[in-house]
């Protein structure tokens, strides 16, 4: 327990060096200050100048569940990026070695920087939402939310043997958050084209008003985390 | 000569890492996107599609670029070869802005930017946006990659950059934004981009802005150079 702590506050210190440890906390209470007062007022604009009464208010839980990603993303995007600097520099491979050893350095580099997102997340959803929601519905979406967070991160580390690889991966994989607008856009059956994407069944549950189905998004989150573990693991 | 070989060794960097597969898919993508897009707003649609991510895909991805060419030493081999800053510039600019092209040009095609009563679509406008756009991108890219050492801190300043790229382009796009606006490059550049000619002051703001921002690579990449291995006395 020891060395995972000391793993994760080496993590700190490194994103601290290059500003990403403010830039992480601020970021989600800037965006959070941006989507509570800036999309009304954008609707208040757009409202008046379409002369419809609605144009961006239809969509407020759309945005709360890209809100409730946006922590984990960062979080987990920073991880991402300092585990591919230690494999490229080849010290991950020397961390697992020591006390740390493979387990405790996925939990120092992956899981701890999840359950800070998750906590984050929790913790602004209420405040920075834009739809009303009780406890049930903000832990299912921070957890949602935290689980995509991790499975781009794992994606960035297992697809990709250096920072460009990585780069290029990230720019793919931060598409699978996309999924969670197709019930929002698209009614028919043909919406379940997107149901691998554990995104989609978010963006269900919500849309729908139904907790039921953060089953399957927890359930494809699981077999996408083991997939991709199971492949970085074998890569390192 | 010596820049045609640049040009082309960074096409098969490119390549070897995965650029154009990577946009192979992300175009396949957009066109599935912007079709499912009503009609009313597609070409706006595309515009902002064009602008956020081929066209500015320089300013993405130029930190990992160079912080892979200075994990392996090639700014050391480089300050020591005939090479000008400026053709390791162009090269990076056009290589780039190559794929940008492409990728607009199907864009804009699937699209039908710009496209009036005739149906024909503006790619004499649309293209020339791209490679505007793209080279301004790709400039501040590779000044702010020459100065960070992690990826993680060039992530980090490209966002006050993104924001004052992409923000004035938005607005000016939805016409949310005031009348001077419309001379500010990324307004211009979103212009063309969205298939409307612009103005011959527009055209130069945006001229202007890139040779400055040459200037300023030109002086960035010459300090990376001297501080790996060229003569920093």
């Amino acid at each position: 327990m020891r060395a995972i702590r000391s793993g994760f506050l080496q993590m700190l210190v490194f994103m601290r060096r290059d500003m990403m440890l403010s830039a992480a906390c601020l970021a989600p209470v800037l965006a959070g200050l941006g989507i509570r007062f800036g999309i009304p007022f954008l609707e208040a604009v757009l409202t008046e100048r379409f002369s419809r009464s609605a144009v961006l208010s239809p969509y407020y839980a759309l945005i709360d569940i890209f809100f409730s990603m946006l922590s984990p993303a960062m979080f987990c995007f920073i991880s991402a990026m300092v585990s591919l600097e230690e494999a490229d520099e080849k010290t991950a491979a020397y961390l697992f070695v020591t006390p740390l050893g493979r387990k405790g350095y996925l939990a120092a580099r992956f899981c701890l920087p999840a359950a800070a997102a998750f906590l984050v997340t929790a913790a602004l959803l209420p405040v920075f939402g834009l739809s009303t929601r009780s406890l049930a519905d903000i832990l299912s979406l921070s957890a949602g939310g935290t689980l995509q967070g991790v499975i781009v991160a794992l994606l960035i580390v297992a697809f990709s043997s250096n920072k460009l690889e990585g780069m290029a991966v990230a720019k793919l994989s931060s598409l699978l958050i996309f999924g969670a607008a197709v019930p929002f856009f698209l009614r028919q059956d043909a919406q379940y084209i997107m149901s691998p994407l554990p995104s989609f069944w978010i963006g269900k549950a919500v849309f729908e008003d139904t907790l039921v189905f953060m089953l399957p998004a927890f359930a494809s989150s699981a077999v996408w985390i083991r997939f991709l573990l199971r492949r970085y693991l074998r890569k390192i | 000569m010596r820049l045609r070989s640049l040009i082309l060794w960074d096409i098969r960097f490119q390549a070897r890492y995965g650029f154009y597969f990577l946009y192979a898919v992300l175009t396949a993508i957009y066109v599935a996107v912007l079709s499912a897009v009503p009609e009313g707003g597609r070409e706006k649609a595309t515009a902002i599609l064009i602008f956020s991510d081929p066209a500015s895909m320089g300013l993405f991805f130029m930190g990992a670029i160079v912080l892979l060419e200075k994990s392996q030493r090639t700014p050391a081999a480089l300050a020591l070869s005939p090479v000008r800053a400026e053709e390791y510039i162009a090269a990076k600019v056009v290589s780039l802005s190559a794929i940008s092209l492409a990728v607009a040009a199907v864009l804009a095609a699937a699209a039908g930017v710009g496209a009036g009563e005739h149906g024909i679509v503006k790619l004499h406008i649309v293209l020339p946006g791209t490679v505007m756009s793209s080279a301004v991108f790709t400039l501040l890219g590779i000044i702010i990659a020459t100065r960070i050492g992690s990826l993680n801190q060039f992530v980090l300043w490209t966002v006050p950059v993104e924001l004052v790229c992409f923000v004035p382009a938005i607005l000016h796009l939805f016409r949310a934004a005031p009348a001077w606006l419309r001379y500010c490059p990324a307004a211009v550049c979103i212009d063309m981009v969205s298939g409307h000619a612009p103005s011959p002051t527009g055209v130069m703001t945006v001229m202007a802005l890139t040779a400055v921002l040459f200037a300023a690579a030109k002086h960035c990449v010459l300090n990376m150079w001297a501080q790996m291995g060229g003569a920093k006395l």
